[in-house]
């Protein structure tokens, strides 16, 4: 009995250290956005302190506020997340349970296309968004996120399918449903957890872009990663402005987690719950 | 039934579904990477410099064979597979290793998936620049107050060059961990528990459970998580060049970021493509390994 | 307790949401409360209005300096009837982005925030126009309004190759030595006039242990960056870019001895982690008050002088360069210059110079900097006139003991134009040269082995590799 107790608490203290390393930066950017730009830089480092929202009216409501280019994020974040995974979970579904012609071919292929290094597609990206005219545009943006979405949430979406019991699917079929019916009634329910946790990083994925965002965009679609980057400007970097703006724009993607929390237990526990008749 | 009247009622339709649900996605990608990578092949067999205009060129594979006797992209290249490799083994033995301790505390599952999910979700632009200004400087930052007040000294941390890659990779390692850690967390607690009964009845000690019924278990998962964090570790970009710029000198520098430097500092733009094709061969082929042993 | 907490919490959300709702509908009223005063404008005389109807899209980087001008734009819209769109670019990366829509010619930045070391690159590959056609043509130009003489010379002189003009400076400044006067006048220090002098200085203040650095310079690497500061204490070894057949040489003796100097002194008296750091860092570290002495752009002062970020606000002195033994002493010559792409119709080419005509003109000087209602200070206007109206200097002089004189007297003494050496291929000879100084910085190279190595890229380099 002790053994095991003792072996709980180690377990709990390792938890809880790793825990630490995880979020004290987090913390770190979270205090630091408290703070007057004159403490951010105290040293040794003040942990108690006057704080002050300040920081975050800035960003938000002063003249070089990040709101409406958190919206400008948000738009194509969205717009970028639905577009993948209503193309993605079909065709992961194929790759993962279908006799597709072609299917390790076609799927390395899938792989292989997110490989191209970024910096190798910034100028032809650049060249082709120019010649149709999407460029510093929405449409432009997303069709470039899909890029490097797509593939991604497919290969996600692959190995979550693969583990799905066949057992529904056939009896559905034999019950005289066709197969779009069994995929939408009775692949996609139990996929639910595999969907969420795509859905979070593909949304994260598009909402983290820099690169593309700083070449691809401009005066009129600024995604809140560059603007949040103009915080070290020119003449000094603005600490605490920075650290709220970074933290603003992460809410929307934790909002989302959270949101999404649910839809992931229920789709792990599904899962193990249901254990019978595995491969 | 005969076989082709098997193919034609089962088969066939299964086909032809499987490749309407495909299509759309690899319609998209073919006609959005194509003509890219066609261009950067193209750009990496000409002599383009910017600053040279009315020099350009065609020099088919000279950039290639330049590249073999350029010390610097060789000192890329092996710090490229050094770091991919050293953060990609770490997340996952990390990122295993705790999803394996948190599943057997329950109840505190949650508050670890939310705390996970916060490295991952700040910008890495962003956590770059915290880790180099705010915390790693030397006499300024906290971890290197951290480390004083343990009494481990102080060091250069971005400024020593071994220092300066352990940096990164730890910077690096510390941003993705938790997508390791959820997406096993999530691969583990899928897995049926009727097994571990039938192990534990038979004595079989927690480790012999791991290796033997977990392990094999989980490997296409692995692969799965391995092939994608290497892709991203491969083509990391923005925190290193955040915290360090590829410096000091030019020790951090992967491929990614020497392609760059190259193609958008030095303006060498036919070099820096015969860079990034190089590195996608590269990617490719650790793709296809990993591929192939997935099943 | 709890119904009034609550309470509280509804009038604070109502009060944002108003706020939010009603931020924009209050900036509109404030703006057409004050119809713009254009008079000082239409005195010149030209149609302001030629190129009504165009839009103009200009690329800048973020910075106080320009952000007063962007709040002044909608009186530029209001004059000439040309949109303005502005594009805030990171300044790690509007180089690369400019490049890149000056080399497609895809017409999609006007104007920008131009490194003047980049336009002999322009020039070079004809990215952007010469500007004397603008300037000399009367229609486009009043040029006893405008008065482009009264431009800094120095910075004028910087945004021109072989004798055109490719840009039109907006905001520059110099560097400075930058010093703690109270730590000074403690132990009866001077500020440094040799080098020599700012290693006294510094081993006399350099105490570690008490959070105190005698000096520091900037190692981060980067053309912009400790490739900024080299060129002037090569300058003052009297060394030069070229070698006398007209080749760049990096490796001279006086180029090694320089950089031993840079070397050493940051070595021994600057903190270990300003090997990585870049201006603001510096900046930083000063105005916390662990650094006693330091050379850098007087335009810190926007930090080390804010009483909302600075724990040192009047301990500050300022001083020109230290001489070198050739007893030179070489500033930097730094200034934004805004070239106009030569990938636009001729039309928006004429809005585009109607719009830095604008920029760079007295009178949006002057509303930008000392009449500008707002909290951003200017201390970079590009017109000597400007310098010796006591309007402008009463807004900047209070950075510290000899502010002004300092900037002013550094601006006219110590510029030399070759001060970097101005050819096409500068991006990727300052990336080289910073990579191995930084090298040097940290020990992993000796500075006589590294300059011979980065002397054997350069000349890979312009050959064309």
């Amino acid at each position: 009995m002790t053994s095991r107790r003792v072996r709980s608490v180690a377990l709990m203290l390792v938890g809880a250290f790793l825990l630490a390393i995880w979020t004290v930066p987090i913390l770190l950017a979270v205090v630091t956005s408290l703070k007057d730009e004159k403490e951010v830089l105290a040293y040794p480092p003040t942990f108690w302190f006057a704080p002050t929202l300040k920081s975050f009216h800035a960003v938000l409501f002063g003249p070089t506020n990040i709101l409406g280019d958190l919206v400008t994020s948000l738009i194509i974040a969205v717009a970028t997340t639905v577009l993948t995974i209503v193309i993605a979970v079909p065709a992961a579904y194929a790759f993962a349970r279908l006799k597709l012609p072609g299917r390790k071919p076609l799927g390395f292929y899938v792989l292989a296309t997110q490989l191209v290094p970024p910096i190798g597609l910034i100028i032809p990206y650049f060249l082709i968004l120019n010649r149709i005219g999407w460029m510093d545009s929405y449409k432009g943006l997303v069709l470039i996120y899909m890029t490097f979405s797509l593939p991604f949430a497919i290969w996600l979406l692959v190995s979550y399918f693969e583990d799905i019991p066949r057992e529904m699917e056939e009896a559905a079929l034999i019950d005289r449903a066709n197969r779009w019916q069994a995929l939408w009634h009775v692949v996609l329910p139990q996929a639910r957890g595999a969907i969420a946790v795509t859905v979070i990083f593909v949304f994260l994925n598009a909402w983290n872009e820099f690169l593309f965002a700083v070449v691809l965009g401009g005066a009129n679609v600024r995604p809140v990663t560059v603007s949040m980057y103009n915080y070290i400007n020119t003449e000094q970097t603005q600490w605490a402005q920075l650290a709220a703006a970074a933290l603003m724009a992460m809410l929307p993607v934790i909002v989302l987690g959270l949101a999404a929390q649910k839809h992931i237990v229920n789709g792990l526990t599904a899962g193990a719950v249901k254990g019978v008749g595995r491969r | 039934m005969s076989p082709q009247q098997r193919l034609a009622l089962v088969e066939k339709p299964e086909r032809r579904f499987a490749l309407t649900l495909v299509a759309p996605g690899v319609l998209v990608l073919a006609v959005t990477t194509t003509f890219p990578l066609v261009y950067l092949v193209w750009q990496s067999l000409q002599n383009i410099n910017l600053a040279m205009p009315g020099m350009e060129r065609f020099v088919g594979v000279d950039n290639y064979v330049r590249m073999w006797g350029d010390a610097r992209f060789w000192a890329a290249f092996a710090f490229t597979l050094i770091y991919s490799g050293a953060t990609v083994s770490l997340q996952l033995v990390i990122g295993l290793g705790m999803a394996l301790v948190i599943l057997q505390i329950p109840r505190a599952q949650w508050a670890f998936r939310m705390a996970a999910i916060l490295p991952i979700v700040l910008a890495p632009v962003v956590a770059g620049l915290f880790w180099r200004s705010l915390m790693l400087t030397p006499d300024f930052g906290i971890v290197d107050f951290a480390s004083r007040s343990l009494g481990l000294g102080s060091h250069n941390w971005l400024g020593d060059p071994t220092l300066a890659r352990v940096s990164v990779i730890a910077i690096h390692t510390w941003q993705w961990t938790p997508f390791v850690f959820l997406y096993m967390l999530a691969a583990l607690a899928a897995l049926p528990a009727d097994l571990y009964e039938a192990a534990r009845i038979d004595r079989a000690s927690a480790w012999k459970r791991f290796i033997h019924i977990t392990l094999p278990l989980i490997r296409p998962a692995i692969v799965v998580v391995v092939i994608l964090r290497i892709t991203v570790a491969l083509s990391a970009f923005a925190a290193i060049y955040a915290a360090t710029g590829g410096g000091p000198g030019t020790v951090t520098e992967i491929i990614n970021l020497y392609a760059y430097r190259v193609s958008f500092v030095e303006l060498s733009l036919g070099y820096g493509a015969a860079a990034a094709v190089v590195l996608l061969v590269l990617t490719l082929l650790v793709a296809g390994l990993l591929f192939r042993i997935r099943r | 307790m709890k119904a009034l907490h609550s309470r509280r919490k509804v009038l604070q959300a109502a009060a944002a949401g108003v706020a939010l709702a009603g931020a924009p509908w209050v900036s509109k009223f404030a703006r057409a409360q004050g119809a713009p005063d254009l008079g000082a404008y239409q005195k010149a005389k030209i149609n302001w209005r030629l190129a009504e109807g165009q839009t103009v899209n200009v690329a800048v980087i973020p910075a106080s300096y320009f952000e007063n001008l962007i709040a002044l734009t909608p009186e530029f819209e209001a004059l000439t009837g040309v949109k303005v769109r502005y594009d805030k670019v990171p300044p790690g990366q509007i180089r690369q982005k400019c490049v890149l829509d000056l080399s497609s010619k895809t017409g999609n930045i006007s104007t920008h925030a131009a490194d003047p070391m980049y336009l002999p690159l322009y020039a070079a590959n004809k990215w952007t126009e010469p500007l004397e056609p603008y300037l000399n043509d009367p229609k486009l130009t009043d040029q006893a309004w405008f008065r482009y003489d009264d431009i800094f010379e120095a910075w004028r002189k910087a945004d021109m190759v072989e004798n055109r003009t490719y840009g039109i400076p907006y905001d520059g400044e110099m560097t400075v030595q930058t010093y703690r006067k109270d730590l000074f006048d403690a132990k009866g220090l001077k500020p440094a006039q040799t080098l020599d002098d700012v290693v006294a200085n510094a081993k006399a203040l350099h105490d570690p242990n008490n959070r105190m650095w005698g000096f520091c310079l900037r190692g981060m690497p980067g053309a912009g960056q400790n490739m900024y500061i080299y060129p002037s204490i090569l300058g003052a070894y009297g060394g030069k870019w070229f070698d006398r057949d007209g080749k760049i040489r990096v490796n001279s003796p006086e180029a090694v001895a320089a950089l031993e100097w840079y070397v050493n002194t940051n070595n021994a008296y600057a903190p270990k982690a300003a090997q990585n750091w870049n201006w603001p860092d510096i900046a930083d570290a000063f105005a916390q008050g662990t650094i006693a002495c330091y050379i850098d752009g007087h335009t810190a002062a926007t930090v080390i002088a804010n009483p909302e970020r600075s724990k040192v606000v009047g301990k500050i002195g300022f001083a020109r360069w230290p001489k070198g033994p050739s007893g030179k002493r070489v500033t930097s010559i730094w200034n934004w210059a805004m070239p106009i792409n030569s990938a636009l119709p001729e039309r928006t080419r004429q809005a585009t110079w109607l719009y830095i005509q604008w920029a760079a003109c007295e009178e949006t000087q002057i509303r930008s900097s000392f009449k500008f209602k707002g909290p951003g200070k200017r201390y970079g206007v590009n017109r000597t006139s400007l310098w010796s109206n006591p309007e402008y200097t009463k807004t900047i002089a209070d950075a510290g003991d000899k502010f002004l004189s300092t900037s002013i007297e550094t601006l006219r003494e110590d510029t030399d134009v070759d001060w970097r050496p101005r050819v096409a291929q500068w991006p990727a000879i300052g990336e080289t040269m910073a990579k191995i100084i930084q090298a040097a910085l940290v020990g992993q190279a000796k500075p006589k082995p590294a300059l011979d190595d980065a002397q054997q890229q350069v000349e890979r380099i312009m050959k064309g590799g």
